[in-house]
């Protein structure tokens, strides 16, 4: 499962290209100018105001101004392949945080259904997060589970992804425990891997070569070749590996087998009493995506149905018309979101229904660590009949040990 | 910290309470504990990281926490106001929960670190500035040694209120359009609040559907115009609606502004005293109601 030997880093090096930072700029120009929307992380003040006063009185002391987030660039001096976690995932740019599906209008008993459109012009993320462009992948599957979702799919096949290699954040990063890697290409179409004075670009899909190609007057020519370029890319993500698999190891498919016969064990009723319910986490979750559907009239005889992000964290959520609340407890609901990204979805579509990126950890400051749970419940897992309280096992030693590891 | 400890330790060994919710050292810093086992009351600590107000949990619609059985909770000044919220409007009752208050000298703006740090102009929290509640009064115990004075912050909220006050409607409206911009409805803001109790949510109301749970301007707008509204004369100032906001909007400038209107319309200032009515549940015949044409 955390294996990181990876084979990608076998394929024919003449696939490789290096672009220096400047043709980066270049070639993001190009696809402005042709009308392409680019969108890419950007360090944004957190208190942007066109009033200077404003901007002052609303940051806080010792407050890092700038966050970063996914946004739609306007110039291509905007580009700063920043290397930090935006705080929202890219999910909002295939599943907006609230967006039309029609537009109704009734006179007499006539009604007319407005269609929204569900075809995209053609657009382009750089530097995604290895972890947010796998999420896009994994959702996919659900998007696709029945029904086909045409807005969700639209925007999909409108997109072209290049992730950039991560460095790993910080101490909740856990990927590699999620079979990914900051490296991966998992929902992208192509990897950027800093080396020095630019990026190899490592193309890994039709349409990141066909990029490649549209683009190639962007790109040193004759790729290949660069010995030193290559082992700089090739240390740059065995470190990076490295450095998330320090933060966990698990044995996902354990955790799963364990969370679905494990409904009622005190480990995962013990989580509802520190958990406020808050939704924070499900609102930065890339593979979160449930959403709530409801009508907005915007006038006599005529309205909008609209779909809006909605997280299971809420009593709402599941509150039946007849009063009855099936997940009435925030222990039921906490539950159920580790039950559906470690064992449901997994069990019901092959894939664990999160990307690693530590986000939840990151945002909750009741201090809910999803590393910390994870590890208890592997630890649980390996020993078949016993439970430990993720409080008293995960607070110093997340990863549980090397013999352990070793015996699975 | 060991006064706490051990008060802690001998509240849970003689049954005065099954529970104490206090703060103990988590993997990504100070974070809320629930110690049921008098053997873990050393996991109990008080420093300038523990800025989570517990008081949230009192929630008597928390059934994990209300099925842990009788509690005694760690209440630092802010924390103890709430607690006199929730007294005063019914929700708790005072021989129902133990409170341990602790001596306060302020937290820190990030409250999320492995060590606590002194706190200076640039990392406490703007709040904890001219803290009226250093120590609780409406505690049955109150442990910790005397705190200095929380440091002056660079810029203090009544400052940055102020600043934006003088602004042009128009750019204030900007800028507050552009904070309610970056909400996703998550609702953060109310859960984490102490005095958010509602049985049901005006938000999560849906017949009528009052607030539009869209995330576009409309809905935002309206949800947090209420949000702070429901909390005028209520709010403690603790500050969790700002902190666990995960796109980072300025809520902390609403909320001193209210209690601002509160002070000079209703001569109130929320204190820890249950005694003292809050002019939401208050009639007086000399309340100022010239806007009553």
């Amino acid at each position: 499962m955390t294996d990181s030997t990876d084979t990608r880093s076998e394929r024919p090096v003449s696939e490789r290209c290096f672009i220096s930072e400047a043709g980066l700029r270049d070639l993001t120009a190009d696809l402005l100018e042709s009308g392409t929307e680019v969108i890419a992380p950007v360090a944004e003040e957190i208190c942007a105001s066109p009033s200077a006063v404003a901007s002052a009185a609303c940051r806080m002391p010792g407050e890092t101004p700038v966050e970063i987030e996914y946004r739609r660039l306007t110039d291509a001096a905007e580009l700063d392949v920043s290397r930090g976690l935006p705080v929202l995932s890219l999910k909002g740019f295939f599943l907006p945080e609230h967006e039309a599906l029609f537009c109704w209008e009734q006179r007499g008993t006539t009604i007319t259904i407005k269609p929204v459109p569900t075809t995209f012009a053609p657009r382009v993320v750089l530097a995604a997060k290895p972890c947010d462009s796998a999420a896009l992948e994994i959702v996919d599957k659900v998007m696709n589970w029945g029904h086909e979702d045409e807005l969700w799919n639209g925007r999909r096949a409108a997109t072209t992804i290049i992730n950039l290699t991560c460095p790993s954040i910080d101490e909740s990063c856990f990927c590699t425990a999620v079979d990914l890697a900051p490296d991966s290409t998992k929902g992208a179409d192509g990897l950027l891997i800093p080396v020095e004075g630019g990026y190899l670009f490592e193309p890994s899909t039709d349409r990141g070569r066909e990029f490649a190609e549209a683009h190639k007057r962007h790109f040193a020519s004759g790729c290949g070749g660069e010995e030193h370029r290559n082992r700089q890319a090739e240390d740059e993500r065995a470190a990076a590996r490295t450095r998330v698999a320090a933060n966990l190891e698990i044995d996902a498919a354990s955790v799963r087998d364990w969370i679905d016969t494990h409904f009622e064990d005190p480990l995962l009723a013990a989580l509802g009493a520190r958990c406020n319910g808050c939704g924070a986490c499900t609102s930065v979750c890339p593979t979160c995506h449930c959403f709530d559907i409801i009508d907005e009239q915007t006038g006599v005889g005529q309205g909008t149905r609209r779909r809006c992000w909605d997280g299971c964290q809420s009593r709402l959520f599941t509150l039946h018309a007849s009063g009855h609340n099936p997940r009435d407890t925030q222990g039921a609901r906490y539950r159920q979101r580790l039950n559906h990204k470690f064992a449901i979805y997994p069990l019901k579509f092959g894939e664990v229904l999160c990307t690693g990126c530590g986000r939840c950890t990151r945002v909750c400051h009741a201090g809910q660590d999803l590393v910390e749970i994870l590890a208890a419940i592997d630890v649980a897992a390996r020993r078949p009949g016993t439970t430990t309280s993720p409080q008293e096992d995960g607070g110093s030693s997340a990863a549980p040990p090397a013999e352990e590891q070793v015996a699975s | 910290m060991n006064e706490l400890r051990d008060l802690a330790r001998q509240l849970l060994t003689d049954g005065t309470v099954r529970v104490i919710i206090g703060w103990e050292d988590g993997r990504r810093g100070a974070r809320p504990v629930f110690i049921t086992d008098p053997a873990d009351a050393d996991k109990l600590i008080f420093d300038t990281r523990c800025a989570h107000n517990l008081v949230t949990y009192l929630d008597p619609r928390r059934d994990d926490v209300v099925n842990l059985g009788r509690i005694g909770i760690v209440v630092k000044g802010c924390d103890a106001k709430a607690v006199a919220g929730l007294l005063r409007e019914a929700q708790v009752a005072r021989d129902d929960v133990v409170l341990i208050g602790v001596r306060c000298g302020g937290v820190l703006e990030e409250a999320e670190l492995r060590e606590a740090l002194e706190l200076n102009a640039d990392n406490v929290a703007p709040r904890c500035y001219g803290c009226d509640n250093r120590e609780p009064a409406l505690v049955d115990y109150l442990v910790g040694e005397a705190q200095p004075e929380p440091p002056r912050p660079t810029m203090t909220i009544d400052e940055r209120v102020a600043a934006l006050d003088e602004l042009p409607l128009e750019e204030r409206w900007a800028f507050w359009s552009e904070q309610f911009s970056k909400c996703v409805r998550c609702y953060a803001c109310r859960q984490v609040c102490p005095l958010c109790v509602c049985e049901l949510c005006v938000a999560d109301k849906t017949r009528p559907q009052w607030i539009e749970p869209a995330a576009h301007a409309r809905g935002n707008v309206s949800w947090n115009i209420t949000r702070a509204l429901h909390l005028a004369g209520r709010c403690v100032g603790c500050g969790e609606c700002e902190r666990f906001c995960p796109v980072g909007i300025p809520l902390t400038l609403v909320n001193r502004k209210l209690q601002e209107i509160v002070a000079q319309r209703f001569d109130y200032v929320v204190s820890d005293d249950p005694e003292k009515p809050a002019p939401i549940g208050d009639f007086r015949l000399d309340d100022q109601q010239e806007f009553i044409k």
